[in-house]
């Protein structure tokens, strides 16, 4: 029974994104399903139109640097908490959190305040310039990054570090052959999360940018309220595919490292 | 409102490029010449920043059209430059930086009504008819605070193959879910929808203004539920009418001949009681290229020769009326205001729409939303 | 310690994140709350309105109660897959992983778009019934409140299973194992011992799915059909078709309000660093 219902659940989380994949493949210049020829017109058009590629383009630049900068920020405020455990630290996460948790809507109104504001004192960094996107996303997606950051320093032994500490290595030293090292496999995920979570940032991108800064998902976006363009589900396609080949490919190197790893345990004595 | 309906003809100019009918390399040029610009250059330039007035109107390839139809004669004729800003003039934008202090604008493309109330608040001039020619105008559009320079209108389209020979002629029949079976779709904005719902329910279009919304919204809360879509762009109207979801909409008329070629025909339109509705630019106040060069440059935009160009690009019927008589035959049964098609429509008032739209809106919403 | 010359260097760590966040966003957030109180005059009329003007409050109350329906659809199904996750075959799990990863890691918009086609009038959903013969008329399943709820619960379900799962796991198995060592069947070990002891996953991850949904803005704008259903969509109107600003951040301040309200019962009901684990 439960098995059932859990079936469902899985095809109605898996149903739209199997969905698309007719759409895009229809021979009409709009949303239809097609009738007797298949067509690839959508997915020529991701190739030849320079207005996706522009994008795509952008897209992956504000992704990177929103990634580097709000890694960075997570990373060493996390560090900072990790090491100084201040009295009011669970305040202080608790602020670092908000843009988290605080409705994108407002943090929306909020940014788009701020990026204009930047604009009357300087034009090239403010509203609708790649880099007032860069902006706003390291604020929206940084509080993700930190809590992965929380999460990997509190499975860290404190012991090791207090050792070197004791041994009378620095700051700078403990951070970068102790600490960091053994929570590098939290920093490239908070890296992958910010990415990604960059890359499709659409809510706050549409307050903070018009018509010179089109990200990816903007031009999505754009497609399905302006356009009728069946594009918008190629693209989809196309990422949604990355997507399942990245996850299928993690699961099955995840599966084969437990493997190894049982079988490294059952072979030693 | 205004935003949606211009990034629509940007769409339609994109869309005739792509069909080969406006060269793609003239759109590029204007956009391409100012970004390799090399900033020093522009720094050399920097003495001759008196001599440049700032357009913004709403992006993307907008800024070709009105280069083209305006910019680069303008520039031309009086050597200053007519720069396009495509960030987009909403109200609220126009009251961020009128607040500021730091006006940066010279020109907006903005909705008639919009400008009355802009221009009270004191955040527009008015417009100088010394500069200006009044005579270039159509009779009854001309404001304080914006000079009309266009046209549109919110038309009936339906499809033809489904309704046959029997095709609606009036508001009434947009209502007549019996006779014209199907859902319909309206504006997301208001505009348009209480007119045609004071018209269905038996408003005569000569009584029409000031509008009785009371009773507008008791029409529309009754009809609703066969609503399938508020559009808040031309392209969603598009869909709704091509995919059959909604076989009769109230659209814009430039996107309504779109649809008409796209479909083959098969969805129609009508220009009887349509709902006209006329476009404009205004100048901030205190705007930083001066109020001379602003008033030369919106006289120039009165040249019948430059909104024929509009026509073309984007499909906006021209506010002079001298320019009716350019526009080819062929294409003359598009323009909304070609006499025999502005007979048939309903003229929007624009007074009314100073008075009333914002709160009207808020009120719409809710009926919509609920 | 802070202030030693060793506490700079600490220092140096903590501070960047709070002073980057509180310039770039808290001190314009007070300046969009300051709107609230100010335009278009001074005075508290904003809140005034949000409170007694029929339309404010038919979009707030509309908007509370979608997030509440969404809520206990979203969390009712996260649990039966959290449920599967953590209690099933190997080979069940790694399907649950799959169907739970992969909506997760693609975008609103897509998703959104992927309902759209699947509902609507011509989309994939009333073909099949049509040509099935259950309906003769296409059912109005999209651009519309139903529409929209099934986009939110779609996106929200991932979301809390984590917490769900998270519970579940740390549930100690001998307690499930002593209840059917006395006696009590499959069923009602479920009903007295694993839901009242997953209760505060159960709890947090409502709290996440109620919090993340008031926000929402993406979904309800591709599938509502036009409608502003949700109050984020009302803000957006506010702000930019009626240049009602006042009003616009007396919401935001409304809004944020009730986020802090069910975030602070979330720290108190359960520990959040365990439903992160």
């Amino acid at each position: 029974m439960a098995l059932l219902i859990t079936t469902a659940i899985m095809l109605f989380l898996l149903a739209p994104l199997v969905a698309i994949v007719p759409i895009s493949l229809t021979p009409f210049e709009y949303l239809s399903l097609p009738d007797d020829e298949l067509s690839l017109r959508h997915y020529r058009t991701l190739v030849e139109d320079p207005a996706w590629g522009a994008s795509i383009l952008l897209s992956l630049r504000v992704a990177l640097v929103s990634s580097i900068l709000a890694t960075v920020f997570a990373t060493t405020f996390g560090l900072g908490v990790w090491y100084l455990q201040p009295r009011l630290g669970g305040l202080l996460v608790g602020f670092v959190l908000l843009p988290m948790v605080v409705p994108p809507v407002v943090s929306a109104v909020t940014l788009y305040f701020l990026t204009t504001w930047i604009s009357r004192v300087f034009e090239p960094l403010g509203y609708d310039t790649w880099f007032g996107v860069v902006l706003c996303h390291v604020v929206m997606v940084t509080p993700f990054a930190v809590v992965i950051i929380l999460v990997a320093l509190s499975q860290f032994d404190r012991r090791i570090e207090m050792a070197a500490r004791g041994l009378g290595a620095s700051l700078v030293q403990r951070t970068v052959s102790i600490v960091l090292p053994n929570i590098r496999f939290g920093i490239a995920s908070a890296a992958f999360l910010s990415f990604v979570l960059s890359w499709e940032e659409i809510a706050v991108t549409l307050f903070v940018t018009s018509v010179d800064a089109i990200t990816l998902p903007r031009r999505v976006w754009m497609g399905l309220r302006d356009n009728v363009d069946p594009a918008v589900a190629a693209i989809s396609v196309v990422l949604t595919a990355i997507t399942v080949i990245v996850i299928l490919v993690r699961m099955i190197v995840a599966n084969a490292r437990a493997k190894r790893v049982a079988e490294e345990a059952l072979g030693q004595p | 409102m205004n935003k949606g309906f211009q990034q629509d003809c940007l769409q339609i100019l994109l869309r005739q490029a792509e069909a080969g009918r406006i060269s793609r390399r003239s759109f590029v040029r204007a956009t391409g010449a100012l970004l390799a610009l090399p900033v020093a250059l522009r720094a050399n330039l920097s003495y001759a920043q008196a001599r440049e007035l700032v357009l913004v109107n709403w992006g993307g390839d907008a800024i070709d059209a009105y280069s083209k139809a305006y910019g680069e004669p303008f520039e031309e004729e009086t050597g200053i430059k007519v720069k396009m800003d495509g960030s987009g003039p909403t109200e609220g934008a126009i009251t961020a930086q009128a607040r500021s202090g730091k006006i940066t604008w010279d020109l907006l493309d903005i909705d008639s009504f919009s400008a009355m109330t802009l221009g009270e608040q004191g955040y527009l001039q008015p417009i100088d008819y010394t500069v200006v020619d009044e005579s270039k105008v159509r009779p009854g559009f001309v404001w304080d605070y914006a000079l009309s320079t266009y046209f549109f209108s919110y038309v009936i389209a339906y499809d033809s193959e489904l309704y046959g020979d029997d095709a609606p002629t009036t508001m009434s029949d947009f209502f007549d879910i019996e006779r014209f079976p199907g859902n319909r779709s309206m504006y997301k904005w208001g505009v348009s929808s209480w007119e045609a719902a004071l018209l269905a329910d038996g408003v005569a279009p000569d009584a029409l203004y000031p509008l009785d919304i009371e009773r507008a919204h008791e029409k529309l809360a009754a009809f609703k539920e066969n609503v399938i879509s508020f559009w808040g762009g031309g392209a969603e109207s598009q869909t709704v009418l091509l995919t059959g979801e909604a076989p009769m909409a109230i659209v814009w008329n430039t996107r309504a001949k779109l649809i008409e070629q796209e479909s083959g025909g098969r969805i129609k339109y009508i220009w009887d009681q349509g709902l006209l509705s006329p476009g404009a630019l205004g100048v901030m106040a205190n705007n930083p290229g001066g109020t001379e060069a602003a008033m030369r440059f919106l006289a120039s935009t009165q040249d019948p020769k430059r909104q024929l160009v509009m026509f073309e690009m984007l499909g906006q019927g021209p506010a002079n009326p001298a320019a009716d008589a350019l526009i080819p035959a062929d294409q003359a049964r598009h323009n909304c205001v070609a006499p025999e098609n502005m007979a048939k429509q309903i003229v929007l008032n624009v007074d009314w729409y100073a008075e009333n739209y914002s709160k009207t809106l808020d009120q719409y919403l809710a009926l919509i939303s609920a | 310690m802070i202030w030693t010359r060793r506490g700079v260097g600490y220092l140096a760590l903590i501070a960047p994140l709070p002073v980057f966040l509180a310039l770039a966003y808290g001190v314009p957030f007070f300046g969009v709350a300051g709107w609230s109180l100010t335009l278009p005059e001074p005075g508290l009329s904003n809140y005034e309105r949000v409170f007694t003007d029929p339309i404010v409050l038919g979009v707030l109350l509309r908007t509370l109660r979608i997030c509440a329906v969404v809520t206990i659809v979203t969390t009712a199904a996260a649990y039966a897959l959290a449920y599967i996750w953590v209690q099933g075959s190997p080979r069940q799990r790694i399907f649950v992983e799959f169907c739970i990863l992969v909506p997760f890691w693609i975008s609103t918009l897509t998703r959104a778009f992927g309902w759209l086609v699947l509902l609507y009038n011509r989309g994939l959903v009333n073909t099949w019934l049509q040509d099935l013969g259950v309906t003769t008329e296409p059912l109005t399943l999209v651009r519309n409140e139903f529409g929209v709820i099934v986009g939110m619960t779609h996106f929200l379900i991932p979301f809390a299973v984590f917490p769900i799962a998270s519970a579940m796991r740390h549930l100690d198995e001998r307690v499930l194992l002593a209840s059917r060592g006395l006696g009590a069947g499959r069923l009602r070990t479920f009903w007295s011992v694993f839901l009242p002891m997953t209760m505060p996953g159960i709890l947090g991850a409502a709290l996440i799915v109620f919090v993340f949904s008031l926000g929402f803005f993406i979904t309800p704008a591709i599938l509502g059909g036009g409608r502003s259903v949700m109050a984020a969509e009302f803000v957006y109107v506010q702000l930019f078709q009626t240049a009602n600003w006042g009003l616009a951040a007396a919401i935001s301040v409304v809004m944020v309000a009730i986020v802090a309200v069910l975030v602070t019962l979330l720290f108190r009901l359960t520990r959040v660093e365990k439903l992160m684990g």
